[in-house]
Parts: C-alpha cells; structure tokens; sequence
C-alpha cells in the first residue's frame, strides 16, 4: 500500500466506496460529511452516486440527506450529458461527412455507452483530425458559427506550433467548449506516439457519426494525460476513468500482453506504468504482476510515490494545505512544463509569462499554463 | 428539551463569536444544514441579530454546505477591508466591501442551493403556510413579493421560504429554506412601519440590488423547520399603488410557465422538474393578485388559502 501522506481518514472512506459501493452501508453520519466534499472536490461525487444508488441494498442504508446530495450529482451530470451530446449533435451537422473525426475522453466515453461514463461529469468536446485535415475542420467549425476564445499573437502561437490543440472553440450561447487535436501529447513534448499507427487504428461506433481511439489507445491516452499533460492536481477521476476503461477492455492475459506493446510502440511505458501503480494502490484495479512493462528507476518511484498523494487525492479544506502538500504541488507544475517543452522553449515561454504577468491580464493570456 | 430551545440571541455575543471562529456552527434552513465559520467581527454582530430566532444546533454531523466568511488577504486588508465567501475553500466569486459581509453570506448560501441542490426543485418563488397547506408566491423581481411575503409572515403565516421555494419531485412537498427576507430600497420602511415586531438588521447601502436590510425569521417558523407543507394556491402578486384588491383566475398553462420557468433549476432537472411543477399546477388554483393595502392582500390570501386546503382535503 501506497502512504496516503497527511490525508483525511475519510480519504479512505471514498476510496474504498469507489472499490466497493456496498460499503456505503457503514459510513457514519461524520464520515459522510467529509466523503460528499472530498467526492465533489475530485469531481466524483456524480460517478459515486451512480454506484451507490446501482446496489439496491444498500441505498436503504444512506441517510436522506447523503441521498439527497447523490441524487443532485446525479441529475446534474446527467443534464451536462445532455448538454454534450447535443453539441456533438451540432458538431455533427457542421463537419463535412467524408472528414473522419474522433472523440477522446469524457465524449468518447459517452458515444460508446460506457459504464465508466455513468454519473460522470464531462468538460469539454476534445476532437481528434489528422494534421492534415486540421485545416479544413476548423474551417468548417469557423464557418458553422464556433468562435474560438480571443486571445493574442502569443497565444495564437503558443497553441499553433506548440500545443496539440487549437485554442478552445465555443458556439455562442453553448454551454461546452469544443477542443481540436491533432494528436495526444504537445508537439513539443518528449513524448511522441505512433501517429500513424493512432490514427490508422481509429474504430468506428455503432450508429455514430464520430470514430473513438482503439481500445488501448484509449487507456494510454487516459494515462498520458493524467502523466504527461497535467500537474498531477486533483486528478483521481482520471485514475478513476483508466480503472474503468481496464475493466472494460482487458479481460484476458493477452490484452495486457496488447496493452504493454502498444505502450511500448508510442513510448507510453512510462505513464501507464505510473497509471497502473496508482490505480492497483487505491481503487484495487486486478492488474497481472508480471507485464513486461520496464519500470522507472526506483527514486523516480519513491518521488511519485510521495508526491501524488498529497498532489492528486482531494483533502479536506477546512485548514490551509500542509506545506507538504504545497512543495508537492510545485513539483506537480514544474514536472508538467519540463515535460511539455524543450528547455530553452520552456525558458522562453516562463520568460513571456512572467512579463505578461506584470501587465494587466486578459482571461485569455490567464488561460494558458 | 429547554437546552435544545437555545436560540443565537441568547447566547452571549463573545461565546457565539468565539464558535463561529473556532469551531464553526451549523445553521438549520429546513431543507439544507450549512455550517459557517467567520472570525469577522461585524458578520457575527449581523448574524446574531438577524439569526437570533435560530435555534443553537447541538451536534450535527453532517452539513450539507460548508462555508466561511473571512477577510480580505494582502494589503488591502488596511486600506479597504474585504470580505470573502469560501466553500469547501474556494472562493467562487469576487470579494464585497468588509461592511457588506452579512449581505454576502446571503447572496454566497443562495449561490450554493442555486448551484448544488438539484434533489429539489429550486422554483424562484417564495412559500407560506398555514398548518400543512401553502402558498406558492412567484413573480418577477420588483413586483413586491418579498414585502407582501413579509407581511404575511408578520401576520402570523408560517414562512417556508422568500427566494427559493423548495419543491421536492418525489413527494411534491414544500421544503422549509428560512433564509431571512432581503427587503430593498422602499420595502424597507414600509415593513418597519407595518409592524413593530419587526426584526431588522441594518441598512446596507448601494449594495448591487440597491439598499438591503434582512428581516428575520419568525420563532414560529423557525420551530416548524422540519415540517414540510403541501401546495394549495398559487399566487402571482403584483403591488399597485392605489389599486383596489383584485384577483384573476390563471389558466393552468399559463400559470405553469410562468412557475416554471422561473425556476433556478428547471433546465437541470428536465422531465423532473417539469412533472413536479404540472403537478403543482394540477392540485392548486392559480391566481394572479393585484393589491394596494398589505392588510386587505394579506387576509384575503388567508381565507383564499383555507378555502383552497379545505377543498383539497375534503376531495
């Protein structure tokens, strides 16, 4: 077991709900209190109440006002739900129909009816086009009314030649913005996944006008994110989705065996290495002991190991953060932009955002780590 | 039992201060528990006052929003004190002015039933009762709601709520949320002069809603938190100067949207709230009331509503 740092008992509580929901029968009134905040902060609140109120017999053993609380997440995900699959109808309407256009994440999720999507709450549309089709997809989008966020010549940059998306797009007066990708990890990062084979892999779904990434793509994706292209902060729902798509594509010894070629094929061990830690650790994902998968070196895994806990789980935040967690809060930041760029791009880039910061900032300028 | 009775105003102010610094407290608007923390003089003065009907919680466990009004951060703090609303310490918008810290534990608690109550059908109207049976008051701001609803408490209707009438979809009962009534602007001396029983807090001037001041609470009302009511009127007032008392009976489609769409949440809630609200309109006659003189609007809702309960109940 993996040390849960200065956590909150009740951190215990929620993770062993989200193993097992039939413990819900046992929770106090106190603990309850705790676990509600802690589920909301991590934005899980709506994927717990789906599993709680999925086990009949132990729904009679949640207090009202706990019930209460599970029932609102659960409307108020299903009505964002909503909200998404009528901007992927629209997006549907406005992209030509011969341009092959997937969905990643919380969209392909919901386009694919997965368990894991019940109750969760999705952000934003990502799409995925070719480099090559990018062009003519934002086109299309500009020309059907999506309107991408102002931002300045920097920006405009920034997210061209260095980013793997375009600025966000919205269609005025809808509620869900909508990412274009070219591919899943920034074009200036170490990292770079088999383009063609991601692409060549794409499948169609039953009924859908949108392609979603092969199911293992779809797991390292998850697990590329989570590693490579956050700051670790607050970041147990993706741990949290990457258990759910394992236990809905792997089902056999030769799956894993797939799942750690293909890591190996995009240069992904790392991150799904680290994914598969954490997710074994504290949501008791079944993960075969022996894939070959090479592990990172052992300080690099005691440095995880100390900084996720108190970087990636939600806390209490009745008392300010622990310095502890703050110094590993830093490391979560610093660790992404030295992922994202090469140094002397990344100098560049902190030296553009430290000046910027001294003039008055326009929520675009903010909106860009 | 007398224990359990301790209401915030008999508390003396340094021991309530302290908790609300220390250890926080919870109060009880019927349909949610918010637990609130402030070492901001001031806020603690103007809760005192206008909670003071409020009972002193004795140990509850669970919460349903966890808030704190705290002070502005940095050097500011001297030279134009601040104060901000954090949940679960977040601070979900800009700070107030430290002098408006009450008011905006007010517009901070509403943010959070607005955004994260959809058990409930959150309609913007206010609700009263007599025994079981209420009164759903929905109109546009400025069409006196707020008043005539103060009126009717001060007259000895039950309040349920002024903003937020909180309708639960499964049981189709109104939900107690005792939020203090913010009077603006001329409401406010019409209010004092109506009745000197009357508990005001101060004037808050030039807040964004003009000049404010929170009535509380009724003790009665406060004592009956846990009951729920069920509808059986609905009303649309509107306050004319001069105008005699009329009333106009609504179409149900018509009163059905104008209910409806109105609501905080209808949109969330789709089918739910939709069901909720067409059975509402269903099992209460609809009014609009046009009226001039509080008493005259105030006893004919009473009779108005035992008219429409006992209807109700002898079907």
């Amino acid at each position: 077991m993996i040390g849960l740092g200065p956590a909150d008992p009740c951190l215990q509580c929620l993770l062993g709900l989200l193993r097992d929901p039939r413990s819900a029968h046992s929770v106090s009134l106190a603990d309850w209190d705790k676990t509600i905040r802690l589920a909301r902060q991590a934005r899980l609140l709506g994927v717990l109440a789906h599993r709680i109120q999925s086990q009949a017999e132990c729904l009679e053993k949640v207090p009202d006002c706990v019930l209460g609380h599970l029932r609102s997440a659960t409307a108020y995900s299903e009505h964002r739900v909503q909200m998404l699959r009528m901007e992927l109808a629209a997006l549907a309407n406005a992209l030509p129909v011969e341009l092959p256009v997937a969905v990643l994440k919380g969209a392909a999720y919901i386009v694919q009816d997965f368990e894991l999507a019940r109750g969760r709450l999705p952000s934003d549309v990502d799409l995925l086009v070719s480099r090559g089709q990018l062009d003519q997809a934002e086109a299309a989008l500009h020309d059907a009314g999506w309107v991408a966020e102002a931002g300045d010549a920097y920006v405009e940059r920034y997210y061209r030649e260095w980013s793997h998306e375009l600025p966000p797009m919205r269609f005025p007066g809808h509620p869900v913005e909508v990412d274009l990708h070219h591919t899943i990890t920034p074009v200036t990062s170490r990292l770079k996944p088999d383009t063609a084979s991601l692409f060549a892999n794409l499948q169609p779904v039953s009924g859908q006008r949108f392609l979603v990434l092969q199911p293992l793509d779809q797991i390292l994706h998850a697990a590329v994110h989570l590693f490579q292209d956050s700051e670790l902060f607050a970041n147990l729902r993706d741990l949290v989705d990457i258990d759910g798509l394992i236990r809905a594509h792997l089902h056999s010894a030769s799956d894993w065996q797939a799942l750690a070629a293909r890591a190996r094929q995009h240069g992904f061990e790392r991150p799904l290495w680290y994914a598969l830690r954490y997710c074994r650790a504290w949501l008791g994902t079944a993960i075969p002991s022996d894939l070959p998968l090479a592990a990172p070196p052992a300080v690099a895994i005691q440095l995880m190991d100390w900084v996720l806990p108190r970087c990636t789980l939600p806390r209490v935040p009745d008392r300010p953060a622990e310095i502890s967690r703050r110094i590993a809060g830093l490391f979560g930041v610093l660790r992404y932009q030295w992922l994202r760029m090469p140094p002397g791009l990344l100098l560049r880039h902190l030296t553009h955002k430290g000046l910027q910061s001294l003039r008055p900032s326009t929520a675009a300028q903010r909106n860009i780590r | 039992m007398i224990a359990q009775q301790t209401r915030f105003r008999d508390l003396p102010p340094s021991l309530l201060a302290a908790r609300l610094a220390k250890t926080a407290i919870e109060i009880e608007f019927g349909a949610a528990i918010v637990r609130v923390r402030s070492s901001l003089d001031i806020f603690v003065r103007d809760f005192q006052r206008i909670y003071g009907a409020f009972v002193v919680p004795e140990r509850i466990p669970f919460a349903d929003f966890h808030v704190e009004i705290c002070a502005g951060r940095g050097l500011r703090t001297f030279l134009k004190p601040q104060s901000r609303f954090l949940i679960d310490g977040v601070q979900p918008f800009d700070p107030f002015p430290r002098e408006q810290a009450f008011p905006h534990f007010e517009w901070g608690v509403n943010w959070c039933f607005a955004q994260r109550f959809n058990q409930h059908v959150l309609l913007h109207a206010g609700a009263l009762a007599l025994g079981d049976g209420a009164v759903i008051m929905a109109a546009p701001p400025g069409s006196g709601k707020s008043t005539l609803t103060a009126a009717m408490m001060l007259r000895g209707f039950r309040l349920l709520s002024d903003e937020f009438g909180v309708l639960c979809p499964r049981t189709g009962q109104l939900w107690p949320m005792l939020k203090p009534l913010a009077l603006k602007n001329r409401s406010i001396d019409v209010i004092r002069d109506y009745a000197e029983e009357a508990i005001l807090g101060p004037i808050y001037k030039a807040t964004r809603k003009g000049d404010v001041a929170h009535l509380a609470p009724t003790d009665d009302s406060v004592d009956a938190r846990r009951l729920p009511a069920h509808p059986r009127l609905v009303i649309f007032p509107s306050f004319r100067e001069g105008a005699p008392l009329t009333t106009r009976r609504l179409p149900a489609e018509d009163a059905f949207a104008r209910l409806a769409f109105n609501s905080f949440n209808y949109g969330v809630l789709g089918e739910t709230s939709f069901n909720a609200v067409a059975d509402v309109i269903d099992s209460c006659p609809a009014f609009a009331l046009e009226y001039s003189r509080f008493d005259e609007a105030v006893e004919s809702l009473r009779a108005m509503l035992a008219e429409s309960t006992a209807a109700r109940e002898a079907a």
